[in-house]
């Protein structure tokens, strides 16, 4: 009698934890909230990423390599997010990192990109604008020429010098 | 979305006959739930082919290659069914509340475009970078500065995903959810199939309704739907081949499920090690006439498994596609927190994820008569190797170890609740029946 209630019991606990009443109350919610929230979920941090990246790769071709500059520039202070999300949306092109996770600099992938997708940032550098908009500018660098005299940063201290070598 | 439920609809049709192949006798759920994951799987072999020989994705070349597929397991589908008749699952109301729940869970699924950060630098990554290749592009996967997308594992996922992208014509990942809750009811719909076959209607329909949410992954657009549906149903064919006096077309179904489980994370891998190790004790111990040695060469009927597993550990040892967890020398590193493994243990368990879960399990194992808890030695085997694999791989991981715990134990916990949830329902609701085995139960009259 004892076992046959504790069967009895432990049958019901088992049903009572594995039923998720999320799974039904969702029928009932407001999904229109919930779906605004998860669109924006991966890209809270910067919400005109996505179509800078768009904007990105509608003026660049397959096979181009594109070298991230962002805010920050520290692997784990967005730098990693940025990296990936531009890995995603830019396929078919070759993205390069200018930091590494240990956030150590990349200076050969700044030199072998041949467009930068430079966010919320100025970049001091002699560089051909390609294209502005979405909150940053797509830049084909020109080797070789001395960099303009200091061009204002629109975001304060978000520049980035010419060569990543010299802020090491 | 038409699209992606187009993708589903054609898989199960591909599916139908691979499954009558494999098992004449399928019908019901069962057969609707395992012809959906043949259909995945098959669809993933295929691309996979087209790419090793250098074929570039086409819908067409797609489709006549699975029009192929089909008609040679139609032909096989022909042979007369061997073995016991299986009773189909008779429908029960607690059947609407699954399907409601499921409906749910569909909901959310499909909320948004995919969301999840390992979606998108993971396998929604690789399927659209292979998508515009055409094929899987082995130069994106061997280059240094994509090791983020763990391009050692395996592809099942993205390359289901590339197959509605064909269909759809172009990338989009606002329907791919849809995918993930085929996984789910397919998980579901075996559950259900295998449990009708073991306990009363009643008992079998509340056993759907409770698993669903465990045959399911909230980690949506991740392989984590798929590995617990193909792993999941493979322990429980497994399980039933173990049971029912060596079902044959159950050795099958369980091998085939447990090859493409190692196709979809490398945590299928190490199902499919687990799952053997425990056929091969649970066969040692098992009493009969012929000996032991013999018996445990039970564990050679899982060779469909390894025949699965084998074509992508051979490309991605030869194109040196690098496993993080392997890295350096995770030897010493395994020996060096070997000290401290307890409070690594006692870390694990405060990060348990729905400790509820797993207690109301233990107890559901210990409560349990013992009759009913002997036949299910391999499921508690399967997950007790499981979970130590897991302990091991974060003994050795590279990864800063708290880091690694936080971000992937409540999915590997997930990953095996699954068959144990299974077995301890019905060593309750049988024994509570006063059956503690009740093999083709639905002929029996509900209580």
């Amino acid at each position: 009698m004892l076992r046959r209630a504790l069967l009895l019991i432990t049958l019901l606990a088992l049903l009572v934890v594995c039923i998720k009443p999320r799974m039904l109350q969702i029928v009932f919610t407001d999904r229109e909230a919930a779906a605004r929230e998860m669109n924006g979920s991966p890209d809270r941090l910067w919400p005109l990423y996505p179509r800078f990246l768009e904007g990105v790769r509608a003026h660049t071709q397959p096979g181009d390599t594109i070298a991230i500059i962002a805010p920050g520039m520290a692997w784990d202070s967005g730098y990693s997010y940025a990296y990936y999300r531009a890995s995603y949306f830019l396929t078919g092109r070759e993205v390069l990192p200018l930091v590494t996770p240990e956030n150590e600099k990349l200076p050969q992938n700044f030199r072998a990109a041949r467009y930068l997708a430079v966010f919320e940032m100025t970049v001091r550098m002699p560089a051909e604008i390609v294209w502005q908009g979405e909150g940053g500018t797509l830049l084909r660098p020109v080797w070789g020429t001395p960099p303009p005299a200091g061009r204002p940063s629109p975001s304060g201290g978000n520049a980035i010098a010419p060569d990543p070598e010299a802020q090491r | 979305m038409t699209a992606a439920l187009i993708a589903i609809l054609s898989m199960t049709v591909l599916g139908l006959p691979i499954t009558l192949a494999v098992d004449r006798r399928a019908r019901g759920p069962l057969l609707v739930g395992a012809s959906f994951l043949y259909g995945s799987g098959a669809i993933f072999l295929i691309l996979l082919a087209l790419s090793v020989v250098k074929l570039r994705w086409t819908l067409p070349e797609v489709t006549l290659a699975a029009l192929a597929v089909f008609c040679a397991a139609s032909i096989l589908a022909r042979r007369p069914a061997t073995g016991k008749p299986q009773p189909a699952a008779r429908a029960h109301v607690f059947d609407v509340v699954t399907l409601f729940a499921l409906t749910g869970y569909a909901l959310f699924a499909t909320l948004a475009s995919l969301w999840e950060w390992d979606f998108w630098a993971i396998w929604g990554l690789k399927a659209r970078v292979f998508l515009e290749a055409g094929a899987i592009d082995w130069r994106f996967l061997g280059s240094r500065w994509n090791t983020f997308a763990h391009t050692d594992y395996p592809l099942l996922v993205p390359l289901n995903f590339d197959f509605v992208a064909l269909l759809n014509g172009s990338w989009s990942d606002r329907w791919l959810g849809l995918l993930c809750v085929a996984w789910g009811v397919g998980a579901v719909l075996i559950v259900r199939g295998l449990a009708a076959r073991e306990t009363s209607p009643f008992f079998a329909s509340l056993l759907g309704l409770a698993l669903t949410s465990r045959a399911v992954s909230t980690f949506i657009g991740l392989a984590e739907g798929a590995l617990i549906a193909f792993g999941g149903a493979a322990v429980l064919f497994v399980r039933a081949a173990l049971r029912d006096d060596d079902d044959d077309a159950a050795w099958r179904h369980g091998a085939l499920m447990l090859g493409f489980a190692a196709n979809c994370k490398n945590e299928g891998l190490a199902l499919l090690v687990a799952v053997t190790i425990a056929v091969a004790a649970v066969s040692w111990f098992r009493g009969g006439e012929t000996s032991r040695l013999r018996r445990l060469g039970t564990a050679a009927k899982l060779w469909p498994a390894y025949a699965l597993a084998a074509p992508w550990l051979l490309l991605r040892f030869t194109h040196v596609l690098p496993t993080d967890i392997a890295g350096g020398s995770p030897f010493s590193r395994l020996m060096a927190r070997l000290p401290q493994v307890h409070e690594i243990l006692a870390f694990l368990i405060t990060r348990l994820h729905d400790p509820w879960f797993w207690i109301v399990i233990l107890a559901g194992i210990l409560i349990a008569p013992a009759a009913a808890r002997r036949p299910e030695r391999f499921v508690f085997l399967v997950t007790v190797i499981q979970l130590l694999v897991y302990v091991v791989a974060y003994l050795a991981t590279p990864n800063d170890l708290h880091w690694h715990v936080n971000t992937s134990w409540s999915r590997l916990t997930a990953q095996a609740a699954l068959p144990i949830a299974f077995v301890v329902f019905l060593m309750l609701a049988n024994s509570l029946r006063g059956g503690q085995d009740a093999p083709h139960a639905q002929a029996r009259p509900d209580e």
